[in-house]
C-alpha cells in the first residue's frame, strides 16, 4: 500500500564549505546521506519512505556548481546546480544544443524547474529522464568528484541500470560537459505523455545527425530512446543502417523498424508493451523525417 | 415563487462575485487556514492495508507511551454507525475491515510528525478474507458477503437493500411491454459499457479540526459543503442532540460532491473525545483524498435499445451494476437516480431497468459531481448514436425525433415539463456545424464530430429542505443568512442578486452571513444536486417576501396608507399613491416614530423563509413508477470536434460546444463558467482519469500518475449556449446546472471519436493507448 | 530535533527564525508565519498551489526547505498584494471570473506575475505552457488564461 509521510521525514541538513569537506562527509556516511541538489525527487522519495538518508547534504552552493558555460574550442559545462530554467535561458544552449532545451522543457511545470536540474535529472537515471537521452547523443560526459580525487565518465557508462549510477562511495557529479556538437548537426526530442506536456514520457526519441565524410550514405546519426528499457539505449543498429545506406523514405522506415524491434518496453500503469513499441516506431520515424528535413534546409 | 410582475433587472445581469477580493489577495479564510492556537493537536490514522480482513487486534501501547502522543482510539472507542440513507460505515472500523485505507486507529499528537511515528507503532493483526473487485463477481451467489449484517442496517423507505447478497439497493423499472415492444423494432442495438471510478480531485483536501468540550458540546470546523446534514448525521450516530454539535465550514477549496455527507469528519471528533478541550485537526493527504475517501463508483452498464422503422425508439433495457466499494451509505442512491433516469432524455415507451448498488472491497463510491449521470449517459448516449446508425438515420435528426417534450410520460410515470432540450441539441448542432466534414490539420489526422444529450434530476430524499433569514442593519444593508456553501460555484452571489431582487434593494447592500455555521445559519439540506440557486433562491424570496410585508405594515400605518400603494425601489419605500419616500436605513432596526412625540411604530425587521419541495412521490418498490419521481429535470447537449493523430491516437479537442436550459440564468457569467469548468472536468475525464486498482490497492494516488487537465489541454474553441425555458416553480423560472455540464461530455467526445476513426471503446478514459490500439485491431481485422 | 537559525527577506520584512532541517519553505510560510495565502495542495510539487517567488523566481515551497532560505528574499501572495505588484493580474482575474473556489487563485497570481515580468507580450500558447505546473479543478482554466492576457495588455 503506497502511504506516504503527511510531511519529510526527519533527516539533517548539511551544509559545508568546500567540495571536499562536502564528498568527505558523503563518503563517512555512505549510505546514510544524500546529496542534495534540487530536491524534486528526492523529497517525493523521502515522503514516499522509499528512501531515508540521516543526512542531505547540499551541494548547491559549492563552487564552479553553479556554473553554465559555453566555450566555442571546448564545448559546454553544465554545473550540478545549474536549473533546468536557466538551461532553457542559455542562448548559447539554444543555439548550439538545441535538443537539451527541447528535453528540459518537457520536464514539469515553470517552479519546478527553477530547481530542478540537469545534473540531478541524470543522475536519477530514470529511465524516462527526458535529459538523458539529449545529453547521450551530445555525448555528455559525467566530471565526477570524490575523496579519491576527479574522474569523467561518458554518460552511457555513468547510468549502469534504473535508478543506478556510477558514483562510488563519497562521489558527487559536479558537472556534465559536452564537447563541441559536430559541425551542421540538427537534431530533435520528441516525446509522448498522457497529457500533452509535462507528464512523465511513455517513449520518448532523441535524434541527433550531421554530415560525415566518413560514412558511406555522408551522414552520422545518433538514435537514443527513452522509457522503453531499464536505461536510455543508444540504437546502434538502427544507426548503422543510415550511417551505410542511403538516406531515403525506406531507409528511414527501416530504421525506425529496427529501432521498434531494438526496445525492450514492459508494461506498467502508464502504457503497455504494446503500445510502447508502436509509439517507438511512429516517433522515431517522425523525428527521422523531421531531421533529415532540417539537415536539408 | 415565479412574480407576476417582471423580473428585476439584476437578475440576468453578471453581477460581480461576492468572494472574489479575499481569494485573489490570499485573504480567503479555508479550514486549514484557522489559526487554534497553541492548543491544537494533530491526527494521524491508521489504515488498513488488506482489501478485506478480520481484525484479530490491535496493539496500541507502544503508541500510547510515545512523547508528545494525547489521545489513540481504535473502533473499539466508538461503536455507533453513520450514513445518509443506509447505515453500514463504522467511524473506525469495528471487527472487519472492507477496503484499504480504511481507518482503524487514531492518533493525537502536538504535531504530525508525533502523531504520524505514533501510528507506525500501532500493530494491527489481520485475518484476511477472500476480498472482491468487480460487481460482477459481487453479486454471484457464492460471493463472500461483505456485509453479512446488511439486513439489520437502518434504512430510508426509498432504498433496497437484498440482505444476504452483496447489493444495497435494487431498483426497478418495470414498465410496459418489453416482450411485444422488441417484436416491433426495426433495429436494435446491444451494448456494454465500462466507466472506471475516478476522483474528484478537489485542489484543497479535506481536512476537518475537532473540539468536544468538557461540557460535551462539539465543535467542528470542516471544508463542507454539507455542515447541516453532517451535523445532523454525527448527532444521529452520537445519540446526541443536533444543538449539541455545531459545525462551521469557511471557504470550500472545491467540492464537487467529495465534501458532502460524511467521510472523514468523524474521524478527529472520535479522538477528540479523548482529549476534551483540546481542537484535533485531521488534514489528508493528496495521498489519501485519492484512496481513502469518496470516489465516484464505477459503472458496468448493459444496454438494449429498439427502435422502429421511423426511428421512434421503442423500448431499452438497462441493467447497472454500481460498483459501491466498501460501504454503500451514499452510493444506493446514484443507483436509484441512475435507475429513475435510465431511458437518458428520451421519450421511451417500454422500460425495463435494474440498478443495482453492490458492495466490493474497493474505495467508498460516494456523490460525484453528475451523481450517476455521466456514467449512465457515457452508455445511453453511445447506443443512441449506434442505434441511429443502424436505421440509417442522421444522429441529430434521430434524436430530436426521440428526446422528451413536455407532457410526456417518462419510464417512471412522471409527466415531462417543459424544456428545451431539442433547442439545446439545434444549438450545439449548429456551433460544430454537424454534417459538415471537417479538415484535419495534418494527412495523418482524422477528425470527427460528436453530439450527446442529457437531462439529470436533483437527486435527493423526497423532503430537502432550504430556509432563510434576512437581518437588517441600521445603514440598510441586510444580511442573508443561509446554509447554502460557496464551493466555487458563485453560491453566495447568486444568493445576493435573489436577495437584492426579492427585496428591491441595490445589490450592493447585502452581505452572505459567512462562514456557514450550525449554530447560527439558516437550515439548509445539503450544498448538493445543483439545487442551491433553486431551493435556496425560493427561499430566499419567501423571506424577502416576509420583510417586506412587515416593512410596508409599518410604512402603511405610519402614514395612513394602503400596503397595496407601496413599493421598495433601491431600497427606499415610495408610495405611488402619495410619493413620499422613506429609506429603509431609516426605520429597519429603529423604526418610525410617530408624530408628535407619540411613540414610536415598528422595530428591528427579520425576514423569515423557507422552501421544501412536497410533490415528489414514491416509487413501487417493484416497477418504478410513481406519480412524482423527481422535482424537475436539467437538460442540455454538448457537442464535440475532435481531431485523432492516427499515427500515435491521441486526441486533440477542436471544438466543444455545450448548451443548457437552466429556466432563467441569474447570473449569466457564473453559468457560463459553471459550463466551462463542469466541460474541462469532463474532458478530463474522458481523456485522463482513471483510479488504477491492482488487488484493491490504488496504484496512482498522486498527479504523477493521476492525470487530470492542465492549461494546455483546454479546447482550442470553446463556445455555450444559455437556453431558458423557465421552472415553473423556480426563483425567477431558475434551475440548477451546477454538475451538467459534466454529464453529456464522455459520449459525445466517444461519439466524435467514432465519427473519426470508426472506433468506440468499451469505456474512458480515451487514452492514446487505448485509441491507437484499437485502431490497428481494426486495421487487422478489417472490422 | 535540531534546529538552525535563518534570516530572511519575507514580503519585505526583515524575520529571524529557528528551522529544523526538515521544514519546507511552505510550512514555514504557513506554520511559523501564519500566512495561510500560500496553499498546500498535493506535497509533491505536482500542483503548484503552494508557489511563492523565492529571489524572484516561481518555486513550489513545498519542494524547498526553509533552512536553505537563509538570506532569501520571499514574496507571497500578501506580500504582492501589499506592494500592489499584482493588482493588474488581479483585478483582470476578478473581472474575468477567473476565480472560482479560490484555492489554486494564489499560485496561478504569482506564477503568472512571474512569467508576465519576463514575457510581458506573451501569446496564448505562451501563457498556457508558463501555467501548466498550476492545476485548477474549477475553472477550466479558459478564464484565466484570458485574465492573464488582459493583464498583459494593460
Amino acid at each position: 500500500m503506497i502511504n506516504p509521510l503527511p510531511r519529510l521525514p526527519e533527516f539533517e541538513y548539511i551544509r559545508l564549505d568546500s567540495v571536499e569537506s562536502s564528498v568527505q562527509f558523503l563518503k563517512e556516511h555512505q549510505g546514510d546521506a544524500a546529496p542534495f541538489m534540487g530536491g524534486t525527487d528526492l523529497f517525493v522519495a523521502l515522503r514516499d519512505r522509499r528512501t531515508h538518508p540521516r543526512y542531505l547534504v547540499d551541494l548547491k552552493h559549492l563552487d564552479g556548481f553553479d556554473e553554465l558555460s559555453y566555450d566555442a574550442k571546448q564545448g559546454l559545462a553544465v554545473g550540478a546546480a545549474v536549473t533546468l530554467n536557466q538551461l532553457i535561458s542559455s542562448g548559447e544552449i539554444q543555439e548550439h544544443y538545441p535538443i537539451l532545451r527541447m528535453a528540459a522543457e518537457q520536464v514539469g511545470g515553470l517552479q519546478l524547474r527553477n530547481r530542478a536540474t540537469l545534473v540531478g535529472n541524470v543522475c536519477n537515471a530514470s529511465p524516462c529522464g527526458d535529459t538523458i537521452g539529449p545529453s547521450m547523443v551530445y555525448d555528455g560526459r559525467a566530471n565526477i568528484i570524490g575523496p579519491d580525487g576527479m574522474r569523467s565518465v561518458e554518460l552511457d557508462e555513468f547510468i549502469i541500470g534504473p535508478g543506478k549510477t556510477a558514483l562510488q562511495a563519497g562521489e558527487v557529479v559536479q558537472s556534465i560537459s559536452f564537447p563541441l556538437p559536430p559541425r551542421q548537426n540538427r537534431g530533435t526530442y520528441l516525446c509522448i505523455g498522457r497529457n500533452k506536456l509535462s507528464d512523465l514520457a511513455m517513449v520518448a526519441v532523441t535524434i541527433l545527425a550531421y554530415p560525415d565524410d566518413g560514412s558511406l550514405s555522408g551522414f552520422c546519426f545518433r538514435i537514443a530512446l527513452s522509457a522503453v528499457a531499464p536505461t536510455v539505449i543508444i540504437d546502434e543498429e538502427a544507426q548503422a543502417l543510415l550511417s551505410e545506406h542511403a538516406i531515403d523514405s525506406s531507409t528511414i522506415e527501416k530504421a525506425a523498424q529496427i529501432a521498434m524491434k531494438t526496445c525492450k518496453p514492459i508494461d506498467d500503469i502508464r502504457a503497455s508493451e504494446a503500445y510502447r513499441r508502436e509509439m517507438v516506431y511512429a516517433l522515431t520515424l517522425r523525428a527521422l523525417h523531421d531531421v533529415w528535413k532540417m539537415l536539408h534546409s | 415563487m415565479e412574480k407576476t410582475k417582471k423580473i428585476p433587472e439584476i437578475i440576468g445581469t453578471d453581477v460581480p462575485r461576492v468572494d472574489l477580493e479575499e481569494k485573489a489577495n490570499g485573504e480567503a479564510i479555508f479550514t486549514d487556514d484557522i489559526q487554534f492556537g497553541n492548543k491544537l493537536l494533530f491526527a494521524r490514522i491508521k489504515r488498513s492495508p488488506n482489501p478485506h480482513a478480520l481484525i484479530k487486534s490491535i496493539d496500541t501501547r507502544q503508541a500510547e507511551n510515545l512523547p508528545g502522543v494525547k489521545a489513540v482510539v481504535t473502533g473499539a472507542d466508538f461503536a455507533g454507525r453513520i450514513g445518509l440513507y443506509l447505515k453500514d460505515r463504522h467511524i473506525f472500523a469495528r471487527n472487519r475491515v472492507r477496503y484499504v485505507g480504511e481507518a482503524v486507529a487514531g492518533v493525537a499528537a502536538i504535531s504530525e510528525e508525533v502523531a504520524e511515528k505514533a501510528v507506525d507503532l500501532i500493530r494491527v493483526e489481520y485475518e484476511l478474507l477472500p476480498p472482491i473487485f468487480l460487481p460482477q463477481d459481487a453479486i454471484k451467489p457464492d460471493a463472500p458477503l461483505i456485509h453479512p449484517d446488511l439486513g439489520e442496517y437502518e434504512v430510508v423507505n426509498f432504498i433496497f437493500p437484498e440482505p444476504g447478497t452483496n447489493i444495497s439497493n435494487h431498483f426497478k423499472i418495470r414498465k410496459g411491454d418489453m416482450g411485444k415492444a422488441w417484436q416491433h423494432c426495426a433495429a436494435i442495438v446491444e451494448n456494454e459499457y465500462y466507466v472506471p471510478h475516478i476522483q474528484h480531485v478537489p485542489l484543497e483536501t479535506h481536512v476537518s479540526v475537532a473540539k468536544v468540550d468538557l461540557t460535551g458540546k462539539i465543535t467542528l470546523w470542516t471544508s463542507s459543503q454539507s455542515p447541516f446534514a453532517q451535523r445532523d448525521l454525527i448527532a444521529d450516530t452520537w445519540g446526541i442532540s443536533p444543538s449539541d454539535i455545531r459545525v462551521i465550514s469557511p471557504f470550500v477549496g472545491g467540492g464537487f460532491g467529495s465534501k458532502a455527507g460524511v467521510t472523514m469528519e468523524a474521524l478527529p471528533i472520535v479522538i477528540a473525545m479523548k482529549v476534551k478541550g483540546y481542537p484535533v485537526k485531521l488534514r489528508l493527504t493528496r495521498e489519501e483524498e485519492f484512496y481513502t475517501n469518496f470516489v465516484r463508483q464505477a459503472l458496468l452498464i448493459r444496454l438494449k435499445v429498439g427502435c422502429d422503422a421511423d426511428g421512434n425508439i421503442l423500448a431499452m433495457e438497462n441493467t447497472m451494476y454500481w460498483d459501491g466499494g466498501a460501504s454503500t451509505e451514499y452510493g444506493v442512491n446514484i443507483a436509484r437516480a441512475g435507475g429513475y433516469s435510465c431511458t437518458g432524455p428520451y421519450d421511451i415507451p417500454n422500460v425495463n431497468a435494474d440498478s443495482y448498488c453492490v458492495y466490493t472491497n474497493n474505495t467508498i463510491g460516494g456523490p460525484y459531481r453528475g451523481f450517476g449521470m455521466s456514467e449512465l449517459h457515457t452508455g445511453i448516449e453511445q447506443c443512441i448514436d449506434e442505434l441511429a446508425e443502424e436505421i440509417h438515420m442522421d444522429k441529430v435528426a434521430f434524436r430530436q425525433r426521440n428526446l422528451v417534450e413536455s407532457g410526456d410520460i417518462l419510464a417512471t410515470g412522471m409527466v415531462m415539463h417543459p424544456t428545451g432540450i431539442k433547442d439545446c441539441v439545434d444549438k450545439v448542432a449548429g456551433a460544430i456545424e454537424w454534417g459538415k466534414p471537417d479538415i484535419p490539420s495534418d494527412p495523418h489526422k482524422k477528425r470527427g464530430k460528436g453530439i450527446a444529450a442529457m437531462w439529470k434530476a436533483p437527486a435527493m430524499p423526497p423532503n430537502p429542505g432550504s430556509s432563510v433569514t434576512l437581518k437588517f442593519n441600521s445603514d440598510g444593508t441586510v444580511f442573508v443568512s443561509i446554509g447554502g456553501q460557496e464551493i466555487g460555484q458563485g453560491a453566495f452571489t447568486v444568493a445576493a442578486q435573489i436577495a437584492a431582487a426579492g427585496l428591491g434593494i441595490p445589490v450592493e447592500w447585502v452581505r452572505i452571513s459567512k462562514p456557514l455555521d450550525t449554530d447560527n445559519s439558516s437550515y439548509e439540506w445539503q450544498t448538493v444536486a445543483s439545487r442551491i440557486t433553486w431551493t435556496m433562491g425560493n427561499a430566499i424570496l419567501a423571506a424577502a417576501e416576509d420583510a417586506r410585508k412587515q416593512i410596508f405594515k409599518i410604512v402603511a400605518e405610519a402614514w395612513m396608507e394602503d400596503e397595496k400603494d407601496l413599493e421598495i425601489v433601491n431600497g427606499v419605500v415610495v408610495s405611488a399613491a402619495s410619493k413620499r419616500e422613506i429609506s429603509l436605513k431609516e426605520f429597519v432596526i429603529t423604526g418610525i416614530p410617530k408624530e408628535n412625540d407619540q411613540g414610536w411604530i415598528g422595530g428591528p425587521i427579520i425576514g423569515r423563509g423557507m422552501f421544501m419541495p412536497t410533490y415528489v412521490t414514491g416509487l413501487d418498490k417493484d416497477t418504478g413508477q410513481g406519480e412524482r419521481a423527481v422535482v424537475h429535470y436539467t437538460t442540455g447537449a454538448q457537442g464535440f470536434i475532435v481531431e485523432v493523430d492516427t499515427q500515435t491516437g491521441k486526441i486533440e479537442i477542436i471544438k466543444a460546444v455545450s448548451a443548457f436550459d437552466v429556466g432563467k440564468a441569474i447570473n449569466p457569467d457564473l453559468v457560463r463558467t459553471q459550463i466551462e469548468g463542469g466541460m474541462m472536468q469532463g474532458i478530463s475525464s474522458a481523456l485522463f482519469e482513471q483510479l488504477i486498482f491492482k488487488e484493491g490497492v490504488l496504484q496512482n494516488p498522486n498527479f504523477v500518475d493521476y492525470r487530470i487537465a492542465t492549461t494546455v489541454d483546454i479546447p482550442e474553441q470553446m463556445e455555450c449556449f444559455i437556453v431558458e425555458v423557465p421552472q415553473n416553480d423556480g426563483p425567477f423560472g431558475a434551475r440548477g446546472v451546477g454538475e451538467h455540464p459534466m454529464v453529456p461530455t464522455i459520449a459525445s467526445i466517444a461519439n466524435a471519436i467514432y465519427d473519426a476513426v470508426g472506433v468506440r471503446l468499451k469505456g474512458p478514459p480515451f487514452t492514446a493507448e487505448k485509441i491507437y490500439l484499437a485502431m490497428k485491431d481494426q486495421r487487422q481485422t478489417g472490422s | 530535533m535540531k534546529t538552525y537559525p535563518i534570516t530572511i527577506m519575507i514580503n519585505g520584512r526583515k524575520e529571524q527564525l529557528d528551522v529544523s532541517s526538515n521544514l519546507t519553505l511552505l510550512h514555514m510560510i504557513r506554520e511559523k508565519l501564519a500566512l495561510t495565502g500560500t496553499k498546500n495542495g498535493c506535497e509533491a510539487g505536482e500542483c503548484g498551489a503552494c508557489t511563492v517567488l523565492l529571489n524572484g523566481e516561481p518555486v513550489n515551497s513545498c519542494m524547498v526547505l526553509a533552512v536553505e532560505c537563509d538570506g532569501a528574499e520571499i514574496m507571497t501572495i500578501e506580500g504582492l498584494t501589499e506592494s500592489g505588484e499584482i493588482k493588474e493580474l488581479q483585478e483582470s482575474f476578478i473581472k474575468l471570473n477567473a476565480i472560482q473556489c479560490g484555492f489554486c487563485t494564489p499560485g496561478m497570481l504569482i506564477t503568472a506575475y512571474a512569467f508576465l515580468k519576463r514575457n510581458p507580450n506573451p501569446t496564448e500558447a505562451e501563457i498556457k505552457t508558463a501555467l501548466v505546473g498550476n492545476l485548477c479543478r474549477c475553472t477550466g482554466y479558459e478564464r484565466i488564461v484570458q485574465a492573464v492576457q488582459d493583464a498583459a495588455h494593460e
